[in-house]
């Protein structure tokens, strides 16, 4: 749990015998015009933790997850995933960027959730969940049958002919998680995936998110379910203006924060 | 009329009859109040009192009757005496010779013209359509030349009007009196007389594919901004190349909203084919053409050829609501069968008036 929080100095050393984190985020920066929307951001996440992104809308939350599949290009800064520079090589003092065949095979190890499902409304619940097995080379016959079992993992066995339409958003925003772990990705990345949900459908997708937490999987959640993040997360990182502001365990994060922006946001949705 | 004010659990005494039926459609029922014995919290949503009329007794066992609307029966009857007039013109009126018609239906040079007719319309819409999905990527490319090519096309053929566009391939050697194919500013490996390769037939595909493909860019990209970017980008987190992602994800979802502007497009095409008799191609119009300019027989013929436009137009118009349903899966509720032709043809007769919610059918 010890993500770094420095954003001026430099980022903290590996300790000697501590494993990479899975996740390192440096000096990232993103401007969308004149607006700066991250201003430099160091984070680490360690295989198996689940990270959760706080703070007030515009503060740069998404743009930070969106940028670890490199679906936001950073105008400085870089992340890496595994070891791996994401959409950028190293070269001769520069960083140039990956031919885009490279960028889709990063990013097919990297599963994304969105707030708006974005489930593909042409296919059913099945085709979506194979086109991204299929499309990166695994047999039809056997992405069927894994996604027979990934329906079932989310509470939706038999529903594999079903398409978008005919769904309510819960199981909608469910069967768009089995889609991102049919390619049986290292990390998951979550944008406000309950934000769009009728209240009362909100518990099966976090139970949902709840049973992939406690499976090992490294996760990153942006969200506002602040109960959740008390309950699943290992490390919470509040974000305000494009900077980490605060971040630690749950238990000191949400109970007793220091920045008076983070006890302004909690106290506001508390 | 009395007002009276009905106190659901104590009925007034003059209506005895309604209450013991009525009362448990008013009071909370202990399954909704959340506990089988109705404690105290449950006496507290009971005691509020529903005022009630006697009127309600009459409203609620009330039949409904929608309102009629005059105006509209009006209409229907004027529409449908200028209908029985054309028909009885159509029938009676004897210069229409519909036996010169019967004789000439399935005429042998006419029907070689209807072949062309097709065949041009095939070539045209397929090649058009495939330059124009083109056209629309570049339109829609990061790349800013790409963008003002695309765009500057769009912009010269949509302003020229086909005939014109037709009669300058067809007269393009004088403009160009040879043809190479080779190294640009270079060596030339082929050279071709222009005037022997732009025969009318080539002059009239090239004309009208340049100019289908520039409208056919502009339904395609509508199409194309019309699905959500969330669906590509939530692709492209999937690892989707691009290729796949226009292929399988953007184009499919592209199609509800291109199909009709297509159908109307090739319905179009398939009349505007008729413009390329100018340059002598012996499509329907001209075949029929020169036969009445040594018979004289005007009339009959042009209706040959307006009957046969009017055939093909209707089988293409099934033909677009077939495709129209194939793409329309999964964007309805239930996955039942969808209207049939029967009901859209209904639909797009407004003397039913029905025509509120059918309209999308047939165009």
């Amino acid at each position: 749990m010890n993500a770094s929080v420095s954003t001026a100095s430099g980022p903290a050393e590996t300790a000697p015998g501590e494993s990479l984190p899975l996740v390192r985020i440096r000096g990232l920066r993103k401007n969308f015009g004149p607006h700066r929307v991250l201003d430099g951001i160091d984070l680490d996440v360690r295989e198996g933790e689940v990270t959760v992104l706080l703070g007030p809308s515009g503060s740069g939350k998404s743009t930070l997850l969106r940028c670890v599949n490199h679906l936001e290009k950073p105008d400085s800064g870089f992340v890496e995933v595994a070891g791996e520079l994401i959409g950028y090589r190293y070269d001769h003092s520069r960083l140039h960027e990956l031919p885009h065949r490279q960028v889709t095979r990063q990013r097919a190890r990297i599963g994304m959730v969105f707030q708006q499902f974005n489930l593909f409304g042409h296919m059913t619940a099945l085709e979506n969940i194979i086109e991204g097995p299929v499309a990166a080379g695994v047999p039809r016959k056997q992405a069927v049958a894994a996604a027979g079992e990934l329906l079932e993992r989310v509470g939706l066995a038999g529903r594999e002919g079903s398409y978008p339409r005919q769904m309510s958003g819960g199981q909608q925003q469910r069967v768009a998680i089995a889609r991102a772990l049919a390619l049986q990705p290292r990390l998951m990345l979550f944008d406000e995936p309950t934000s769009a949900l009728d209240p009362e459908l909100v518990g099966d997708v976090l139970a949902v998110i709840r049973d992939l937490a406690a499976s090992g999987m490294t996760m990153i959640v942006v969200t506002h379910e602040i109960g959740f993040a008390r309950e699943v997360a290992d490390n919470v990182v509040f974000l305000d203006d494009g900077r980490i502001v605060e971040s630690g365990p749950p238990a000191n994060v949400l109970t007793s924060p220091r920045h008076q922006r983070a006890r302004a946001f909690l106290a506001a949705v508390l | 009329m009395r007002k009276s004010c009905l106190w659901l659990f104590r009925p007034v005494s003059d209506t005895p009859s309604a209450a013991p039926g009525r009362t448990d459609r008013y009071v909370t029922s202990p399954s909704l109040s959340g506990s089988a014995v109705p404690g105290p919290g449950a006496d507290q949503l009971i005691a509020r009192p529903l005022v009630a009329r006697r009127e309600d007794e009459r409203l609620l066992a009330a039949r409904l009757v929608t309102s009629h609307r005059p105006g509209q029966w009006v209409g229907a009857v004027v529409v449908l005496v200028l209908f029985a007039m054309l028909v009885h013109t159509l029938v009676t009126n004897p210069r229409f010779q519909w036996g010169i018609v019967g004789d000439y239906f399935v005429n042998g040079s006419i029907m070689r013209g209807l072949v062309l007719t097709l065949w041009l319309t095939a070539a045209v819409m397929s090649c058009g359509f495939l330059l124009g999905i083109g056209l629309a990527a570049m339109r829609l490319s990061s790349n800013p030349i790409l963008r003002s090519l695309s765009f500057g096309y769009v912009w010269l053929v949509r302003s020229v009007p086909p005939l014109v566009q037709l009669l300058f391939w067809y007269e393009i050697a004088s403009l160009y009196p040879q043809l190479s194919l080779g190294i640009p500013f270079g060596h030339e490996f082929v050279t071709v007389k222009t005037a022997h390769l732009f025969t009318g037939i080539l002059a009239a595909f090239v004309g009208l594919t340049v100019d289908i493909a520039a409208f056919s860019a502009e339904i395609v990209r509508g199409g194309i901004l019309s699905v959500e970017r969330g669906q590509s980008e939530a692709a492209e987190a999937l690892g989707l190349g691009r290729g796949r992602i226009f292929r399988r994800i953007v184009l499919p979802q592209a199609m509800p909203a291109i199909v009709p502007a297509m159908g109307n497009l090739l319905i179009g095409l398939l009349k505007a084919t008729s413009i390329v008799s100018v340059i002598a191609v012996s499509d329907l119009l001209y075949s029929v053409q020169l036969i009445y300019q040594q018979n004289f027989l005007i009339m009959p013929l042009l209706m040959v050829a307006t009957l046969w436009y009017i055939i093909l137009t209707t089988l293409l118009s099934i033909g677009q609501y077939f495709i129209e349903r194939y793409y329309a899966r999964g964007k309805r509720r239930n996955s039942g069968p969808g209207r049939g032709l029967w009901q859209i043809a209904r639909g797009n007769l407004p003397v039913f008036g029905r025509t509120r919610n059918d309209l999308a059918g047939l165009a």
